[in-house]
C-alpha cells in the first residue's frame, strides 16, 4: 500500500487548500493551524504535514511562537512512534531549544520553561524510539511537569499504549504477562487482560508458570524463511534480441 | 553470505542502464562543445545596444558571479539590492522582458548564487551574533533585519515559478501533452522557463537548509527524477538536485531511497569525470562528491544494502576503514558518525535575525540538526550487533544471547524490537517523492515466543539471467 507523507485522511479541505498554496507562509493562517492542532489533540487524530507547516510559520515569525502549541505538537508526534515525525518537528524548532543537550550545555545554558519542556519531551521520544517502554512510563510518572505537558492531548496514555502493543504484536508470538504489564504500564492483571483481549484481540493463557499472552499470527511475527527468486523482465533481453536483428540485417 | 560476497556476486548490477548512461555521456560531451559555440554567438549579437542594456548586461553577469570570499557586509547588502532590482525588473515589467542572457547556464548560475549568498549571509549573521565580538557589524546587521530576509528570498523563487507556469508545464509533460499550451506569455520564453525551473530546484535547497525535509521533497512533485529531466542538462544542477533529495530522504529515515539517489548521481559523475576536468565547477563537484560518499557510508551502515559495484569500490577506497567501523556499530562508532555527518551535511541556516544581545542563545543550526540526527543513530546503535549474532542461529534463547552480549535480558528485548522496527522502511514506488510503501529492508527476520527467538532468513535464489545473458553475448 502506498502512503504519502503529505496526505492525511482526517484533514479538512480548508487546511488542504492552505497547505498546497502560498498561504501556508501567511502569518495570518497561524491561528487556523493552531485551531487545527487543538482539534487534533481533542479528537485523537494526527496530521504531521500540517503541523510542520505551523512550525515553519513559527520559524519564520519567531514572535508568533506559542510554547504550549509547539509542545502539544511534539506530544502528538510522540503518539505515532516509531516514526521520523518527532525529529522532523524538532528540526523546525529554534536551535536554542537544544533538544538533546550535552552535559556541559545543560549545566551552562540559562533555560526557559519552553526549552525545558522541549528537552523533557525529546527525552521521552528517545525512550520510545529505543523501545525502553518500562523506563518511558516511569519517567512519565516521575514528574508533574510531564503530566502538565501531556494534559491537552486527549487519551495520550491510551494512544501510546496502543502503539506499544502494535510493536509488540509485530515481534512476539507469545509474551509473559509480567513483561507486558511493565511495557504497557498496566499494573493490575485485570486491566492488562481487559486491554489485550478487548483492544488487541489477543489471547490470555494461564498456566502453572504464570500468565502468557498469545499474539495471533500476523504478517510481521511469523518470520518465515523464504527464497526470493529472480525477477525476469522481457526488457532484460532487449539487447540480445536487438543484436539478433542487427546481425541478420 | 557476507555483505561483501553478496555485493561481489553481482558485479554488473549497473549494466541494465548502460545504454541510457552512454547516451547521457554523449549528451554531456555535446553540451561541453555546445557551450563554446554559444559564447561565440554572444559576442556577435549584443552589439549596438544602448547604454541601458549594457548596465543590465553588467547586472546580469554580476548576478551569476560569486562574491569574493572576503566580501564586506556593504558588498553583501549591495549584492542583495542588485538581486532585488534585477528580479523586480524581470518579474514586474509590463509583460515579459527581452533579455540576452550571457550564457546557456545563466539561469542556473543566478539561482544557485542567489541562494548561496542567502545561505552564507544567514550563517555569517548568526556567527557575528554568537561570537558577540564585532559590535560594529552587529549594529549594522541589527539595523537591516530585512536584508536577505527569508520571505523575500522565497518570494522571488515562488514568483519565478508562478510567472513561468513551470509546474503546469511539467505536469503537462508528464501527461504527455505539449507544455507550450500551458506556458502562457511568460513561460513560453526560455529565460522565464529556465528561471522558473531552476527556482524549483532552488526551493528544494532552501527548504532543506531550513530543516524542512518533507516540504523539500514535496516541491519536486512535478519533476520526474530521471536522466531525461531538464536539470540533467546542467551538471551542477543535476548534482545539487540529487544531493538535496538524497539528504532529505536520509533525514526522513528513508535510507534505501537516499542510497538510490546518491548512487545514481555518483555513478553518473564517475562516468563523465573525464570531460569535467579543467571545468571551473570541477572543484565544487569533487567536494560534493566526497560528501555524498560520506553520506552513503552513513546510510549503508544504518541500512545494509547491496550497492552498485562502482560505488562500492570507490567507497572502500575513500572510507574503507571508517566504513568498517560504522558497520560494526556500538558506542565506538558514534564519534565517527558525527564527524562524517558534519562534514557532509548542508550548511543549515536560521532564517531570522539572531538575538545580538544574547550571544550563547544563537546556537549554530548545524549543531542542532547534528544532535537530532545523532539521537536516531544512538537509538539504533546495536542493530549491527543483533544482526551479526542472529545470523548464526535458527533458534536462540534470549537469556543465553543476553549472556553472550553481557547485557540484561530486558535490554536485549529492546534491541530486538528496535532492529525489527528499523528494518521496515518506506520505499518510493512511483509519482511524488514523499510517497512510498513499507517494505522489509532486511533479509533477516525473527519472532519471539516468550524467550525463544525464532530466526528466519530470506535467501536470494540463484540469479541465472545475468549468467545466461553474458554467455549468450559471448557465443553469439
Amino acid at each position: 500500500m502506498v502512503v504519502a507523507f503529505d496526505s492525511c485522511e482526517t484533514r479538512p479541505a480548508g487546511i488542504d487548500a492552505i497547505l498546497s498554496g502560498l498561504d501556508r507562509y501567511n502569518p495570518e493562517t497561524t491561528t487556523v493551524f493552531q485551531d487545527y492542532i487543538v482539534q487534533q489533540c481533542e479528537d485523537r487524530t494526527f496530521d504531521c504535514y500540517a503541523n510542520l507547516a505551523l512550525l515553519k510559520l513559527y520559524q519564520f515569525n519567531p514572535h508568533l511562537l506559542q510554547p504550549e502549541i509547539a509542545t502539544n505538537i511534539l506530544v502528538k508526534a510522540l503518539t505515532v512512534f516509531p516514526s521520523p515525525a518527532f525529529s522532523l518537528c524538532l528540526s523546525l524548532l529554534p536551535a536554542y531549544t537544544q533538544p538533546f543537550p550535552s552535559e556541559s550545555e545543560s549545566q551552562s545554558a540559562q533555560t526557559s520553561d519552553f526549552v525545558e519542556s522541549v528537552q523533557k519531551l525529546a527525552h521521552l521520544s528517545s525512550l520510545l524510539e529505543s523501545a525502553q517502554y518500562a523506563q518511558f512510563w516511569s519517567t512519565l510518572n516521575s514528574d508533574d511537569l510531564y503530566a502538565d505537558l501531556v494534559a491537552d492531548v486527549a487519551g495520550f496514555e491510551e494512544l501510546v499504549r496502543i502503539r506499544i502493543a502494535v510493536e509488540v504484536g509485530k515481534a512476539f508470538r507469545e509474551i509473559n504477562a509480567d513483561i507486558l504489564e511493565q511495557w504497557l504500564d498496566l499494573r493490575n492483571r485485570e486491566a492488562l487482560e481487559k486491554f489485550v483481549i478487548e483492544v488487541c484481540s489477543w489471547e490470555v493463557e494461564n498456566s502453572a508458570n504464570g500468565t502468557v499472552i498469545r499474539v495471533p499470527t500476523n504478517k510481521e511475527n511469523e518470520a518465515r524463511s523464504e527464497v526470493k527468486s529472480e525477477r525476469v523482465d522481457f526488457d532484460m533481453f532487449g539487447r540480445v534480441i536487438r543484436r539478433g536483428f542487427e546481425q541478420a540485417a | 553470505m557476507s555483505y561483501d560476497e553478496r555485493v561481489n556476486a553481482h558485479p554488473n548490477l549497473g549494466d541494465e542502464s548502460d545504454v541510457e548512461e552512454e547516451a547521457l555521456v554523449n549528451d554531456y560531451r555535446e553540451q561541453v562543445n555546445f557551450e563554446d559555440g554559444m559564447s561565440e554567438l554572444d559576442r556577435t549579437t549584443s552589439l549596438g545596444g544602448a547604454s541601458q542594456t549594457q548596465d543590465l548586461q553588467a547586472q546580469l553577469a554580476a548576478a551569476a558571479t560569486p562574491l569574493e570570499y572576503q566580501a564586506t557586509l556593504e558588498t553583501k547588502f549591495a549584492s542583495y539590492d542588485n538581486y532585488c532590482s534585477l528580479f523586480h525588473y524581470i518579474l514586474n515589467s509590463d509583460g515579459p522582458v527581452d533579455l540576452e542572457v550571457p550564457s546557456y547556464y545563466w539561469a542556473w548560475d543566478v539561482i544557485d548564487e542567489f541562494i548561496y549568498q542567502f545561505e552564507s549571509f544567514c550563517r555569517y549573521r548568526n556567527r557575528v551574533a554568537r561570537s558577540g565580538s564585532n559590535e560594529e557589524e552587529a549594529q549594522l546587521l541589527r539595523e537591516n533585519p530585512n536584508t536577505w530576509g527569508c520571505y523575500s528570498v522565497l518570494n522571488v523563487l515562488y514568483s519565478l515559478i508562478q510567472k513561468s507556469q513551470i509546474n503546469e508545464q511539467l505536469a503537462a509533460m508528464k501527461r504527455g501533452e505539449d507544455p507550450l499550451a500551458f506556458a502562457g506569455e511568460y513561460g513560453s520564453r526560455p529565460l522565464y522557463k529556465m528561471l522558473g525551473y531552476f527556482s524549483i530546484i532552488g526551493l528544494l535547497r532552501v527548504h532543506c537548509l531550513l530543516g524542512d525535509f518533507s516540504l523539500a521533497l514535496k516541491t519536486l512533485d512535478d519533476i520526474e527524477m530521471n536522466k531525461k529531466a531538464m536539470f540533467a542538462r546542467v551538471m551542477a544542477a543535476h548534482f545539487t538536485t540529487y544531493y538535496y533529495v538524497g539528504f532529505s530522504y536520509m533525514m526522513m529515515r528513508r535510507y534505501g531511497d537516499a542510497i538510490r539517489m546518491f548512487s545514481h548521481i555518483l555513478v553518473y559523475v564517475s562516468r563523465t569525470k573525464n570531460f569535467q576536468k579543467g571545468g571551473n565547477s570541477y572543484d565544487a563537484i569533487a567536494k560534493k562528491n566526497d560528501q555524498m560518499y560520506a553520506l552513503i557510508a552513513i546510510c549503508v551502515a544504518l541500512h545494509p544494502t547491496r550497492l552498485d559495484d562502482t560505488i562500492h569500490s570507490a567507497l572502500r577506497e575513500k572510507y574503507g576503514e571508517q566504513l568498517n567501523r560504522l558497520q560494526r556499530g556500538g558506542p565506538d562508532a558514534l564519534p565517527l558518525f558525527e564527524e562524517l555527518f558534519r562534514s557532509a551535511c548542508p550548511k543549515f541556516i536560521n532564517p531570522t535575525p539572531p538575538d545580538f544581545d544574547n550571544p550563547p542563545i544563537n546556537v549554530d543550526p548545524v549543531d542542532h540538526h547534528t544532535a537530532i540526527f545523532m539521537d536516531e543513530v544512538k537509538n539504533t546503535l546495536y542493530n549491527p550487533t543483533i544482526r551479526s549474532y542472529l545470523k548464526l542461529y535458527t533458534t536462540m534463547d534470549l537469556k543465553k544471547l543476553a549472556g553472550f552480549l553481557e547485557v540484561e535480558p530486558e535490554k536485549l528485548r529492546s534491541w530486538l524490537l528496535i532492529n525489527k522496527q528499523r528494518s521496515r522502511q518506506i520505499r518510493w514506488v512511483e509519482n511524488g517523492l514523499l510517497g512510498g510503501e513499507t517494505v522489509s529492508a532486511n533479509d533477516l527476520d525473527y519472532a519471539l515466543e516468550k524467550d525463544l527467538i525464532h530466526v528466519s532468513e530470506t535467501k536470494a535464489g540463484r540469479r541465472l539471467v545475468d549468467w545466461y545473458l553474458r554467455n549468450l553475448a559471448r557465443v553469439y
